[in-house]
């Protein structure tokens, strides 16, 4: 590892997340890049690999993939593929997607048509949360995972994933410390400092995200000079994939300080502990299906699927929502305008931010966000 | 778009086709007033079959898109929508739902303002699907969140991706029980909702039926490949509502059986939908609904669509109807298994629990350009619906491997915001000059 720790090396790793996994590599490890969560990188981990998660450079070219491609899609996805086909993302050995949306799901297809990788996989992933369905997510996990041990050629035992899980599990609670360090009471760490560590935590292996984390913690803590001005609004982040700190800080800017998140690298992922049980898959069926709140699964009707929001904001003592949407995004979309009424009734006001992960018209969305603000203190 | 499109109005080139309104009364005299009797809102991949079983009423919500689409009303209904805070980026049947379901609790009915559109009774309960796309379940759970708190259950039928073996007995296994859990789940909600038990015997007559119609439907589509051809699009997407819509019923044996004869005798006449026949054309995506007229269009100038991807039944599947409802998940089985040893990179991992089907890039590309003499293909990218255009970039690589050039244009199914006759024509002429070479 570099001489550099905690905030000092996520900010390296953030800026230079291919140099890791490249040195991994030459180490004889395998690399494996996957995308959504719903493909748990606690088996990938327990398989000797490292789990990478392929993250986009907002507002780079995506032309590459015009030939594969629609216009009319993701703009993340997009975003992502053009990354792989420009060759920055050349030391994966492996690809793995969930059918976490239906672009991404499109994504695998047409990119292992194009460019096999010696190994890779779809992890399919039921909607409804029906009896039937969760058991055919469990089995789904148990095909991924002997898919890893037929290609490395090994076993994974209970106990290995085991393991991983409570490596990661250990992970989530120092993450969660570091989300009181941001939303208490008296913030001491700024949104857009925690995306370059949560970025880190994509790259590194768990066990030196760990050992970053565990500085991060204390250097946080004993942070004196305040970072937060004490009069920012307190808000609450909705959304698509958040992977840059660029939005954070229109938004900290802006007078805002973002005390807690509902988005895929943040709280989604890290708010609970993957339960312990005795065969570990059901643990992450439970988890990755149960608990991780995308809307892409179908909760039932009525805002009560929006009921841990509340609790959140009540947790955070939010005073405003801010969503933040990707253009084409179906599963986030679809929820807006119930997810809006939900929390006016709540007496919490959002703004929705539509932008196509270029954050091109920064400009007119910084107007918002200060009107947003504005109305709010 | 101007609303003044020349190419609103669609002709149809048989009579059946054209005779559409009359044979089918189950579905276009089917009664508009409310009543107590229980009346089901279904997505696309509900069996029309399982409907008929428990003698349901039903409307389409997919289908009442098309219908406000091609009379032009559902801008307006897209519009109220966009004002409740859906994008326009989401799928314009969704918003063309939430506009009606607004304005039929502010009129406490149907509003007036859909002009010749029949409108859609309110519903008991909603059957949503998790078939092709996102859109189709969160549709149904936002609509018993903010407009008809009614019950609610969507299957969630899934299908193995393009490069696991579907013939692998474990994969097998791992999504025949999905399925089949999936449908008696369906199923089991049904008999709550009506207080009914399912009827197997009958099922089994209806399967029969359903069977029957899509023997003459697969039929009729064979025939396709015929030099001229004996019919066009706008044939074709009238003719699809008994295969989405009325599997089971004798209507819809009547109807396909009728339009069997009717394009069998003009294969063997020769009468053709143009008689300047140059390029033969494959359709993918969803039409423009709002104008149809595009196919005609293309016909008078010598380009006739021959095969259309969308709603296509694909191979024809024998069934074992011995237990209906084990023969509903042996066709959905099939088709995906098909589906998969097709190699279908961009097809949705979910199959199509009713007959309908839809592909993109896939080996049977091949088997298509020489059956059907194949000269060119368009490929509708429908703004809002990527589910069904996701996909197309690959087919015309697909398609340009094996000598075949594409069109591929933007626009939508059911929002004509898009849409300009002017670039549509200069498109297709462009195109046209392209086969030429
Ligand atoms: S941002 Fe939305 S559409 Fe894009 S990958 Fe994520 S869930 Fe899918
Ligand atoms: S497949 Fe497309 S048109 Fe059909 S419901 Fe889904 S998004 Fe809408």
């Amino acid at each position: 590892m570099s001489p550099l720790k905690g905030m000092a090396l996520a900010r390296h790793i953030f800026e230079n997340r291919e140099e890791y996994p490249r040195k991994l590599k030459k180490e004889g490890k395998s690399v494996i890049g996957y995308i959504c969560c719903f493909s748990p990188p606690e088996i990938m981990h327990a398989a000797g690999a490292l789990p990478y998660r392929i993250t986009g450079q907002p507002g780079e070219s995506t032309s590459e993939v015009d030939n594969y491609l629609e216009p009319f899609g993701c703009s993340y996805i997009r975003n992502i593929f053009s990354r792989y086909i420009r060759g920055k993302l050349d030391f994966l050995d492996g690809l793995v997607i969930s059918h976490s949306c239906d672009m991404v799901q499109r994504l695998y297809g047409i990119w292992t048509y194009y460019y096999p990788f010696p190994y890779s996989r779809l992890v399919n992933v039921p909607h409804q949360l029906h009896p039937w369905s969760q058991d055919f997510f469990y089995r789904e996990l148990v095909l991924f995972k002997e898919s890893l041990e037929n290609h490395f050629k090994i076993e994974i035992s209970t106990e290995a994933l085991t393991v991983s899980i409570d490596l990661y599990n250990h992970i989530r609670q120092l993450i969660r410390e570091l989300y009181q360090l941001r939303g208490g009471s008296n913030p001491k760490l700024l949104s857009s400092e925690l995306m370059e560590v949560l970025v880190a935590g994509e790259v590194l292996s768990p066990e030196d995200f760990l050992l970053l984390l565990q500085d991060a913690v204390d250097e946080i803590a004993s942070r004196n000079v305040p970072v937060v001005n004490p009069n920012s609004v307190r808000i609450l982040v909705w959304g698509s994939i958040l992977d840059h700190p660029h939005f954070y800080r229109l938004i900290e800017e802006a007078g805002g300080q973002i005390v807690t998140d509902d988005t895929c690298l943040g709280e989604r992922f890290w708010n609970k502990d993957v339960p312990v049980t005795e065969d570990p898959v059901e643990g992450l069926k439970e988890q990755y299906l149960l608990n991780f709140q995308c809307p892409r699964i179908d909760r039932g009707p009525g805002t009560q699927r929006f009921a841990y929001l509340k609790e959140m904001a009540e947790q955070y003592r939010v005073q405003g929502a801010i969503g933040y949407v990707m253009s084409f995004c179906d599963p986030h979309k679809l929820d807006y305008p119930d997810l809006h009424d939900y929390l006016d009734k709540e007496g919490i006001p959002m703004l929705l931010i539509d932008d196509n992960y270029s954050l091109q018209s920064s400009g007119s969305i910084s107007t918002r966000l200060q009107a947003f603000m504005e109305m709010l203190s | 778009m101007s609303t003044e499109s020349e190419m609103k109005k669609a002709v149809r080139h048989l009579e059946t086709t054209a005779r559409i309104k009359e044979l089918l009364p189950g579905f276009f005299a089917r009664p508009t007033e409310e009543t107590d009797r229980p009346v089901a809102w279904c997505m696309v991949g509900v069996p029309p079959e399982l409907l008929k079983a428990f003698d349901l009423e039903w409307e389409w919500p997919e289908n009442f898109g098309t219908l406000c689409a091609s009379n032009l009303v559902a801008p307006k209904f897209i519009e109220l929508a966009e004002g409740e805070g859906y994008s326009s980026d989401i799928c314009s049947y969704v918003n063309n739902t939430m506009g009606y379901c607004k304005r039929y609790l502010e009129e406490k009915g149907a509003p007036p303002e859909l002009g010749k559109v029949r409108g859609m009774r309110k519903p008991s309960f909603l059957l949503g699907s998790g078939v092709t796309c996102e859109p189709r379940y969160k549709w149904f759970q936002t609509v018993a969140t903010r407009y008809f708190q009614v019950p609610i259950h969507s299957t969630d039928p899934l299908a193995p991706p393009w490069d696991q073996d579907a013939t692998d007995l474990r994969i097998e296994k791992h999504y025949l029980e999905q399925l089949r859990r999936d449908l008696h789940g369906q199923v089991d909600f049904l008999e709550k909702q009506t207080g009914q038990k399912l009827d197997m015997e009958r099922l089994k007559k209806i399967m029969e039926y359903s069977q029957e119609a899509l023997w003459y439907w697969y039929q009729v589509l064979q025939l396709r490949k015929a030099v001229p051809s004996p019919m066009g699009s706008t044939d074709y997407f009238m003719a699809i509502i008994p295969q989405m819509y009325m599997l089971g019923e004798l209507e819809a044996v009547n109807f396909y059986r009728q339009m069997y004869n009717e394009v069998k005798d003009r294969v063997e006449k020769g009468i053709s939908v143009t008689n300047k026949e140059k390029y033969r054309l494959i359709w993918f995506g969803l039409p423009p609904w709002f104008n149809l007229g595009m196919f005609n269009y293309l016909e008078s100038v010598g380009a006739v669509v021959v095969y259309e991807s969308i709603y296509n039944m694909g191979e024809w599947v024998e069934l074992d109807l011995s237990d209906p409802l084990e023969a509903l998940v042996e066709r959905t089985w099939k088709k995906a298994v098909d589906a998969n040893e097709r190699g279908a990179e961009t097809r949705p991992e979910t199959c199509e629990l009713s007959a309908v089907g839809n592909f993109t890039g896939s080996n049977l590309l091949e088997e298509l350009v020489e059956d059907f003499k194949l000269d060119g293909a368009i490929l509708h990218q429908t703004r809002s619906c990527r589910a069904l255009s996701f996909g197309h970039i690959h087919t015309k690589n697909r398609l340009a491997r094996l000598d075949i050039p594409s069109l591929v244009f933007e626009s939508d199914m059911a929002d004509p915001r898009l849409w300009s006759d002017a670039q549509v024509k200069t498109r297709i002429h462009a195109f046209l000059e392209m086969m030429d070479k």
